[in-house]
């Protein structure tokens, strides 16, 4: 009885095995946070990619709920999880960490004018997947903030439509004449700016010359007068009934939807967004407002990479061809994703053919491109940001402090900068 | 070419590790059978030994060495990928830095009178001054009191409106199967579509808006914002979690009522007692027991709550549910020492108010079999 037990067993576990066996290509895994839509149209980069090579095969692992947590418990349980993952911009903190694999050789002899040219990729964004000399992920996306604005309310205001070398004057000109009680019951019903925390301050002071870390990570110079006007100038955005909702109406509401609604006439989104493709509403897009006197028109990139396992199998067996998948895989991205973080692609022919739809907008946003800017993310980014929020930009837009933004800038700044060291 | 290489390929190694994992946990129960019959141990009693080990193995395993290392991490500064780093009483000492001070004045400012890098939990204003509590770590703070005000609100009604609802389920009416499968509902809802729903109904144009609207229109012309003033999100947190309780304390409440025996009914008539001093003197004593489990799970539910603060954001001042934070703290910030920290002080606090009822419990509650012996 216990032998044909142990026999039965063994005979699953081969008719288990037999189908691995049989798999000469190894599989390479790819974890994303695509939902369904994305993922599909993911899948189809993949199978061109698998049915081009006999080298290996790639599997998409999709993680659509609670991504990081997921992530973060898998990176770091060495051995486990998928070959390569998306990260955002934030969670590239973990270049420091040790848990992605160091690009540097395996890219050194890619193809020049390929996904794995680095000296083809905006500096800036590169910078974000560098640390201590090595290169810890590809970029594949660099999402700059551009302004989406609603034809129909601007003429119904009687106003001219903002153009690209707009200021911030001009942007509050429009934003206070757009800001109106449109059916006389003596409440504001549309507002001409929406600002709940996004967009990121950031644009208005990096604009003015201010600088949220300085460049050999030691310093962060909030009290300087140059990001406070920057940030100051956003705070007037914010929450201010003369231009913009307050926070218990967009809660209500819903911040984007509210754009879509048509009871906001300016909105600042990422280049990908749909809100110049909402049925019934006829939108504009033009870069950021710049700064009246430097001229600078900067603006937020909201980017993303793909990065390798530092402890997956694959990743100790044949580096190699890990990074040839990742090096395919990101240029198969970086011809769907907009907008491509290649300076060679930053052209409104390959934004058109990456995203039709985005046609009549892409002269805006490969405007925008040229001025886009990534944050500086650092080993400890996570807790320095969570210090930025909470002891100073979050108290500030919210209005739960009585201290001014001076004030609290020279408070907060040693303990901003504990965090640098 | 078929490009997949099948799920069975790729999650081949986890089936074959679960099955390795199965083989060993027969292997050990093996073992510790064969063992304990070497010792000389009653067949039986070694089956049963035996057979619940791979319970013990996976209590050990995920319950006493997480516990423990939960303990030991929050003692250390730790992100989950560098070895954890030793600081002693550091987390504990950052979340205990508070202060308190004295406001001379109703417009002087809490930042004023607190130390530095402090931020206001509490301001009371009496007269023209008042008092500031604030805290280093307030979010902390703000989040351990909205959690333990939702506890002692919401605990108490939550117990009542159960008991309510049980006699209710307890008479002799027409369709009493449908009316208890109709009460008992929300506890079998995922707590997720709960949450949402009720976001959905406290909106501000929402249902519950829009039936009480004739009230509010003689305070005020502006319909009540439930999650967003700071005021009104405690009360709409506690109806939220009443929903829940009901259905769930309702039946074991039903079942302690159904054991009530007859007869002391039936002498208390006799004696004369009307409906009040029997439910006073027979069912509150007999349902005693009841009350007080439903009272010490409830209790503990209500500390732990996550599902809502998850799907429901609360303005900074109000502060969220500490389980909540603590979930942000360690997979949002990477501060697992921190994170473990702030659980222990929860623990803590769970521990002493389960404490505090379980010492109360000998004035209130009523053991049949405790009593007779006596």
């Amino acid at each position: 009885m216990k032998m044909r037990f142990v026999v039965v067993a063994v005979a699953l576990m081969l008719c288990a095995l037999g189908p691995a066996m049989a798999q000469d290509a190894p599989i390479i895994t790819i974890s994303t946070w695509a939902g369904v839509d994305e993922a599909a149209e993911f899948q189809e980069i993949i199978d061109e990619i698998n049915a081009n090579t006999t080298e290996y095969q790639i599997v998409h692992q999709p993680i659509p709920a609670d991504y990081y947590t997921v992530v973060q418990t898998q990176l770091a349980a060495p051995g486990s999880g998928a070959d390569m993952y998306w990260m955002d911009q934030n969670n590239m903190a973990l270049k420091a960490e040790g848990v992605f694999m160091d690009l540097s050789a395996c890219l050194a002899n890619a193809e020049p004018g390929s996904a794995g040219d680095l000296s083809d990729y905006y500096p800036s964004i590169l910078a974000v997947n560098e640390y201590e000399g090595g290169i810890y992920g590809l970029p594949w996306i660099a999402q700059p903030v551009v302004t989406y604005y609603n034809r129909a309310l601007f003429e119904a205001a009687g106003l001219e439509e903002p153009t690209a070398d707009w200021t911030w004057d001009d942007f509050m000109e429009y934003a206070r004449a757009l800001t109106l009680d449109t059916d006389g019951d003596g409440e504001t019903d549309q507002w001409g700016f929406i600002n709940n925390g996004w967009p990121p301050p950031y644009i208005f002071v990096w604009q003015a010359g201010g600088e949220l870390i300085n460049e050999d990570f030691t310093e962060a110079p909030i009290d300087s007068p140059e990001f406070l006007e920057g940030f100051e100038f956003y705070l007037s955005t914010a929450y201010n009934p003369e231009v913009s909702p307050s926070a218990d109406i967009i809660a209500e509401q819903g911040f984007a939807e509210m754009f879509k609604a048509g009871r906001i006439a300016m909105f600042m989104g990422g280049a990908a967004d749909d809100l110049d493709r909402v049925e019934g509403l006829d939108v504009g897009v033009v870069p950021v407002p710049a700064h009246p006197e430097t001229g600078s028109q900067t603006t937020f990139a909201w980017n993303a990479s793909t990065v390798i396992n530092a402890s997956s199998p694959l990743a100790q067996s044949n580096p190699d061809l890990l990074c040839d998948a990742l090096i395919a895989i990101t240029e198969g991205i970086h011809n769907w994703k907009i907008v491509s973080p290649r300076i060679s692609q930053g052209t409104v022919e390959h934004l058109v053919a990456s995203e039709p739809r985005k046609e009549a907008s892409a002269e805006a946003i490969i405007a925008a491109a040229q001025d886009m800017r990534a944050l500086p993310i650092f080993g400890n980014y996570a807790e320095f940001d969570s210090v930025f929020w909470s002891e100073f930009w979050g108290p500030l837009i919210n209005k739960e402090t009585d201290l001014t933004p001076a004030e609290l800038a020279a408070e907060v700044r040693p303990e901003l900068e504990e965090t640098l060291q | 070419m078929t490009t997949d290489p099948g799920a069975l390929n790729t999650y081949l190694p986890t089936l074959i590790r679960y099955i390795l994992v199965a083989i060993g946990v027969g292997v050990i129960m093996i073992i510790v059978y064969r063992v304990q019959i070497a010792l000389g141990v009653k067949r039986e009693a070694a089956t049963g030994r035996a057979l619940v080990t791979p319970w013990v193995i996976g209590f050990l395993v995920f319950n006493v060495f997480t516990i423990g290392t939960s303990l030991y991490l929050s003692f250390t500064e730790y992100n989950l990928f560098r070895p954890p780093e030793w600081i002693g009483l550091g987390n504990y000492q950052e979340l205990f830095d508070v202060s308190f001070g004295t406001l001379e004045s109703r417009e002087q400012r809490s930042s004023d009178v607190l130390a530095r890098r402090h931020s206001e939990i509490i301001r009371v204003e009496i007269g023209d001054g008042g008092f500031v509590f604030g805290a280093r770590a307030a979010s902390f703070w703000r989040s351990m009191r909205l959690t333990l005000v939702y506890a002692f609100v919401s605990v108490p009604l939550g117990l009542a409106g159960a008991l309510g609802v049980a006699l209710l389920l307890n008479q002799k009416v027409k369709g009493l199967g449908f009316w208890r499968v109709l009460y008992y509902m929300p506890a079998v809802l995922p707590a997720v579509a709960t949450a949402l729903l009720w976001r959905w109904m406290f909106s501000q144009s929402g249902i519950i808006n829009t039936l009480t609207q004739p009230i509010w229109r003689l305070t005020t012309n502006e319909p009540p914002r439930w999650f967003t003033d700071a005021n009104l999100a405690l009360p709409a947190f506690v109806i939220i979690g009443l929903w829940g309780v009901f259905g769930a304390n309702s039946v074991i409440l039903l079942a302690g009522l159904k054991g009530i025996p007859q007869e002391l009914y039936e002498a208390a008539s006799i004696d004369g007692a009307g409906n009040w001093a029997k439910f006073r003197h027979v069912t509150i004593p007999m349902l005693s027991p009841a009350l007080f489990y439903n009272l010490v799970t409830s209790t503990i539910a209500a500390l732990q709550i996550f599902e809502l603060a998850a799907f429901i954001q609360t303005p900074e001042s109000v502060g969220t549910f500490v389980n909540w934070l603590i979930y942000q703290e360690a997979f949002t910030l990477r501060n697992m020492g921190m994170a473990s920290a702030m659980a222990w002080i929860l623990l803590l606090i769970i521990l002493a108010l389960t404490a505090l009822i379980f010492r109360s419990s000998e004035f209130w509650v009523f053991y049949q079999g405790q009593r007779e012996k006596a």
